[in-house]
């Protein structure tokens, strides 16, 4: 409160605007008016003319002062127009002209340029490394985990005047809102959700919220994406994560081996089983073929020796009696001469002979 | 002249700091109050170009939009006795500027008071429930219900309040321990899990080799054992009908036959008798028969 107790009888509120003088001293203004007509004198040389020097730097003043009402609105922006503070008008891109300070303001926001709030994380362009900010970061699940989620949200003005207008700090706000709205949707989400399939999902969720949490401020922001760029479990227990990994892609290649081993031991029982039915048909096909010949050969033979059967087995007798005694020790008794005597035969004796002999 | 240049510039001085003492400006931004002599007169709250009494009436400025309020971190207890440190915002508006001034006066007035009375009202709202219904859809009645509290607050200030949110919601260090020590023995519990389930796909998967493997060959053997069977059946029978047409020959032959194989090798020794039918010449060229004769 600019209370001002000094200034005399000029009441306690003196001017709370503070633009021009608070208390009016008449003898410093005509000190400064006189200061101020010598220096024209001095710069007219015509001396009489000073009224019209003074006018002269009037219509100067009020043409810098006009001139000072042009503004430019740029491809990306909205111009909004102030007439005494009151939102009167917007303007789209190009050169403009409107009433001059204090009569005029001119704002010109960027409303096509999406903007982008990080959250849980810093940087990570192509300049500066990303760097983590966990305590922005790390966030309860609905399980009650703690997953650690970096997201960025992308945003632009909606409305120009109500982003303006209707809310103070609307960037602070966007990441507040943020913040509080992911806490939100991941708070009812699991951790295996929000670490894999549930991505997308959350993405979506969050926008919407955000959007709802934003337009209930009246900021005039569009949340146009919102990206998560991490989820990952929290710091500290990411080794027990790996070791999950590990435990699964052991598990996959176990059952590798086992179908590796399935797919080498099956075959080659059926490769076996193939080989032993094999042999027994070829062990059949044989019998079959050989009983056959067998049979054939018999009724040949049969056939020949039924034409001529006495002489034929005459002479079979005699062939196979040929062959067996033509390879066999021989000892022919006539059993008459010896009758009552046991005869006495060297048996081993004459097998030695027969050995030796050959 | 010189003195009518002077009264001149005076009276656009005197002009001058009239009017910039009688006229005011409210923007889109903000809301003013008049004061004479300390006493508000009258709330402007449309924008515009303004007149008051110059020296005389003072002016009081406040924000017409929604302002921002992040009271610091506060800990608290659930109703589970878990604590956690909770960060809330709210989002408010200076709807009544008068009560404003007079309760609070300026904004840092307002938020020193304010702040912990919405510090009161989250600890006393969230002091009610679980830490699992912060992590549920309840959260939404509770952050509502937080609101309701501290709007009702807030009315003796003039001030409307907007949104009241719940955002970090932290555990303290040693429970977020006790978190990640649960997290940490649940994976590796699921990694055991892991491990052991390929074991078992593993054991199944090769037993089931193995089996199939004894199987095909059982089932072989089975087919080859039938067929062995069926050729030895047809070796019996091609033959047996072969031989049962010359019984008397095969009955011969066969005999001779064996004998032949039976008895032709080196080691066999024979003791005969020349009244043999093989030596039926032996002793008599003619025969024997003849000789009987």
């Amino acid at each position: 409160m600019a209370w001002n107790p000094q200034g005399g009888g000029q009441g306690p509120w003196g001017g709370g605007g503070g633009s021009g003088p608070t208390g009016p001293q008449p003898p410093d203004i005509e000190e400064m008016l006189r200061r101020g007509q010598e220096r024209f004198r001095t710069l007219m040389p015509g001396g009489m003319k000073t009224g019209r020097g003074i006018m002269l730097i009037v219509v100067a003043l009020i043409g810098i002062w006009l001139a000072s009402g042009f503004y430019r609105v740029d491809a990306a922006q909205q111009g909004v127009i102030l007439l005494f503070g009151k939102h009167v008008k917007s303007s789209g891109p190009g050169l403009h002209w409107y009433f001059p300070t204090p009569i005029g303001t001119v704002f010109t926001p960027d409303v096509e340029k999406v903007q982008r709030t990080d959250i849980g994380f810093r940087g990570g362009s192509a300049r500066s490394a990303k760097r983590n900010v966990s305590e922005e970061s790390l966030m309860l699940t609905s399980d009650q985990n703690i997953v650690d989620l970096d997201f960025s949200v992308q945003w632009k003005v909606k409305n120009a005047g109500d982003f303006l207008f209707k809310i103070r700090g609307p960037e602070a706000t966007v990441k507040r809102a943020a913040e509080s709205a992911m806490r939100e949707v991941i708070g009812q989400t699991s951790l295996q959700l929000a670490l894999t399939t549930g991505r997308a999902e959350i993405e979506t969720r969050m926008r919407i919220l955000l959007q709802k949490i934003l337009d209930s401020y009246k900021s005039g922001i569009l949340v146009t994406e919102v990206k998560l760029q991490a989820a990952d479990p929290p710091q500290a227990v990411i080794d027990a994560f790996n070791e999950v990994q590990r435990a699964r892609q052991d598990g996959d290649r176990k059952v590798n081996e086992a179908k590796a081993y399935l797919n080498k031991i099956v075959p080659t029982a059926r490769g076996q089983a193939a080989k032993m039915i094999q042999d027994a048909t070829a062990y059949k096909e044989r019998l079959v073929k050989d009983a056959e010949g067998e049979a054939q050969r018999f009724l040949s033979v049969y056939k020949s020796f039924k034409s001529n059967e006495a002489v034929a087995r005459q002479r079979l007798y005699l062939e196979t009696m040929e062959d067996i005694l033509g390879g066999a020790t021989k000892v022919i008794m006539d059993g008459k001469g010896s009758s009552g005597v046991v005869p006495y035969l060297p048996l081993p004796e004459l097998k030695k002979r027969s050995a030796g002999g050959k | 002249m010189k003195l009518s240049l002077a009264i001149f510039g005076l009276i656009v001085m005197v002009i001058g700091a009239v009017a910039s003492g009688a006229l005011f400006t409210v923007t889109e931004k903000n809301q003013v109050i008049v004061l004479q002599f300390g006493n508000p007169q009258k709330v402007v709250v449309k924008p515009g170009l303004y007149f008051k009494m110059p020296f005389i009436q003072d002016l009081v400025y406040y924000d017409r939009r929604i302002l921002d309020l992040d009271p610091p971190f506060e800990q608290l207890t659930l109703k589970d006795k878990k604590r956690i440190n909770v960060d809330t915002y709210a989002r408010y508006r200076i709807v009544d500027p008068l009560a404003f001034f007079t309760s609070a006066r300026t904004e840092v007035g307002f938020l020193n008071n304010f702040g912990q009375i919405l510090n009161g009202s989250v600890r006393n709202e969230m002091g009610k429930h679980p830490l699992v219904n912060l992590l549920s859809k309840k959260r939404d009645d509770i952050m509502e219900l937080i609101q309701a509290r501290a709007s009702k607050a807030a009315k003796r200030f003039g001030v409307k309040v907007v949104d009241v949110r719940i955002g970090r919601t932290d555990l303290p260090e040693e429970i977020s321990k006790n978190v990640y020590e649960r997290m940490r023995s649940e994976r590796i519990q699921e990694a055991n899990e892991l491990r052991a389930e390929g074991d078992e796909k593993k054991i199944e998967i090769m037993s089931n080799a193995d089996r199939q493997k004894t199987v095909i060959l059982a089932e072989a053997n089975k087919t080859s054992q039938i067929l062995r069977g069926e050729g030895e059946a047809s070796k019996t029978s091609i033959l047996g009908n072969a031989h049962n047409t010359g019984k008397e020959f095969f009955d011969f032959s066969r005999s001779l036959e064996a004998m032949r194989k039976g008895l032709n090798s080196e080691d066999t020794s024979l003791i005969l008798s020349p009244d043999s039918e093989f030596f039926r010449f032996f002793t008599n060229p003619m025969g024997r028969e003849k000789m009987r004769k």
